[in-house]
């Protein structure tokens, strides 16, 4: 048996997704009995990564590099996955469940090879050389075990579900380039421009910050969502919301914390206002520490949180910013 | 423009955790006496193609797998504006995973016939596995955009956006095709008016059985393989949550920061 893991690279570096779906493909190459781990690297002038994934746990790294490939494009990844399958043949094809590769390109796939797949896991158990998948269902309300059966077991895996593993330089590898005439594929749905957005807050981004505050539609308006922004302000932290934030407009989407938001794992999560559905827990709860402030003591975030303050954020919010600026 | 939008219905997801229970023998949520809604994100799937439609003076079809008590979500549906709502029905097609749900929602678009675009929700509100989207998009030999916000008509063609890390991408594809549909700002659903409730009510409601469509119910999916759930649990939370105390929120404001800079967290 062989796994294969699909790492997608658009700019300097390799995305933590990534590394995130080979860690899991090593642990269960592992769990396997030893199995190979073969790392599918894709992108524009990526070959350089290939040692790196032999570090951090592949076996053999093939890499498919090509001037078209520098946009995230699901299409051309779709077809570069597809020929490196094969070409690898393998038994189990990791991805990991972003956007592109958990929504597009495996579900594509798997319906082209006719052959299983499970989405957005956050682990697996191999009993007797049989994989089960686990993941969340109902929104983080229960978990399930899955199996697909298939020639060929797809799997894409939530994002911080798995650890990257440490580089290990000792590690051995080859790394190989795959020859694929990706000029000659024509792409339907075709990406005609990307159009890049400034950040809307300052401070650190969601994706790296030690701290975030987020608010939620405990915060009423958009305007109380101010003080949730001078919080943030004050602690240097990235700012964040729940789902009721995001749709009421007062942050924007790419800073929903959530299933189908950012999933994100600071040291601190200070949550105001949100009454904390699993769909926003599955986004916040690697959290190291959760702070809630709520109004509502029955609230379910207090048994997710770690610290509790039950009050209106109207009593607490102002002494809280005051008390911090003066640090 | 035509639009067709895939729709399923489900128990409401905001039921809260203290009330949500699963059948362990059956693996699924325990209906109770909880409503039956609209999957999120296909009703922001129907908004999309509500909006195309007046944009282009164009129509939409709902079509949904499941039995008479997915009536009320279609005169949801069409109270929203929506011109034509289908069901689609067989005790098999429930038990269907989304190879099989893909391949019936396939022979019901091929006999709807004439469209320009198929919308689906990025993914239900009860497995979310997201799966169907794609795997239609296979079955009709559709291009597929997926996990897009909107479309806009444009010289024969559509452009769509999709949220990525730095902003958004721009796409373009030509009709016909198929989009799963996430949200944002500008796609929230609009609520179905008192007078539309009233209308949808005597709407005639098509009712196709898998002989209709065509289907062979025995081979429904693919061969020797089944995506299925093998155990279903829920999940024990063993956070302790310690309340900062304090009279006034000043206190507990002054007490929350003493601690955090003790735990070294600030």
């Amino acid at each position: 048996m062989s796994v294969l893991t699909i790492c997608a690279v658009t700019n300097e570096a390799v995305p933590s997704s990534a590394l995130e779906a080979l860690a899991a493909a090593r642990h269960l190459a592992d769990a396997l009995g030893g199995e190979r781990v073969q790392a599918l690297l894709t992108g524009s002038s990526v070959t350089e990564h290939g040692a790196s994934l032999i570090e951090r746990g592949a076996d053999e790294v093939v890499v498919v590099d090509h001037a078209r490939l520098e946009t995230l494009d699901g299409e051309l990844v779709l077809a570069v996955v597809e020929k490196a399958v094969e070409e690898v043949s393998p038994d189990i094809v990791i991805f990991p469940h972003t956007d592109l590769s958990g929504g597009h390109v495996a579900p594509r796939l798997a319906r082209r090879l006719e052959t299983g797949i499970v989405t957005d896991c956050t682990g697996f158990e191999v009993d007797d050389g049989a994989i089960q998948w686990v993941r969340p269902v109902y929104g983080g309300k229960a978990m399930a075990v899955m199996t697909a059966g298939g020639p060929i077991q797809l799997a894409t895996m939530r994002s911080l579900a798995f650890e990257p593993m440490e580089a290990d330089a000792s590690r051995e590898g080859d790394v190989r380039e795959l020859t694929f005439d990706l000029d000659g594929v024509t792409v339907a749905v075709p990406i005609v421009d990307t159009i890049v957005q400034e950040e809307a807050f300052e401070g650190p981004s969601l994706d790296r910050a030690d701290v975030i505050v987020s608010g939620g539609r405990g915060m009423g308006e958009e305007k109380n969502f101010e003080q949730v922004k001078e919080l943030a302000r004050a602690l240097d932290a990235a700012v964040g919301g729940s789902r009721p934030a995001a749709d009421s407009g007062w942050v924007p989407h790419s800073h929903l914390v959530g299933q189908t938001g950012k999933i994100v794992a600071p040291q601190l999560y200070i949550a105001i206002g949100i009454s904390g559905a699993p769909q926003h827990m599955s986004g916040a709860g690697s959290a190291k520490t959760i702070v809630a402030i709520n109004k509502d003591e029955d609230a379910p975030i207090f048994k997710a949180a770690h610290i509790g303050v039950v009050d209106e954020w109207e009593n607490v919010l102002p002494p809280l910013i005051d008390e911090l600026k003066q640090e | 423009m035509h639009t067709i939008v895939c729709m399923k219905q489900i128990i409401d997801p905001e039921v809260p955790p203290h009330l949500f229970e699963i059948d362990a023998e059956e693996m699924k949520q325990v209906r109770g006496t909880h409503p039956l809604v609209i999957s999120a994100y296909d009703e922001v799937a129907i908004e999309v193609g509500l909006q195309l439609k007046e944009k282009t003076d164009g129509k939409v079809t709902v079509i949904t797998i499941g039995g008479e008590d997915t009536v009320e979500s279609l005169h949801q549906a069409l109270a929203m504006g929506v011109d034509q709502a289908i069901r689609v029905t067989d005790p098999a097609f429930g038990e269907a995973d989304a190879f099989g749900k893909a391949q019936v929602l396939a022979a019901a678009i091929r006999k709807v016939g004439d469209y320009d675009l198929v919308l689906c929700g990025r993914q239900a509100g009860d497995v979310e596995l997201g799966l169907v989207g794609p795997f239609l998009a296979e079955e009709l030999d559709l291009p597929c955009a997926s996990i897009i916000a909107n479309v806009e008509p444009e010289d024969g063609k559509v452009r769509m956006q999709r949220s990525v890390d730095v902003g958004y991408q721009v796409l373009e594809t030509a009709t016909p095709f198929l989009a799963t549909v996430t949200n944002d700002e500008s796609n929230v659903p609009r609520y179905a008016s008192v007078r539309g409730m009233l209308a949808a009510r005597r709407a005639e409601i098509p009712v196709w059985s898998a002989e209709d469509l065509g289907l062979d119910v025995r081979k429904l999916g693919l061969e020797a393989v089944q995506i299925r759930i093998d155990e279903l649990w829920i999940p024990e939370r063993e956070v302790e949550c310690e309340l900062i105390g304090g009279e006034t929120g000043a206190e507990k404001a002054k007490n929350l920061v003493e601690y955090l800079k003790q735990e070294k967290l600030i």
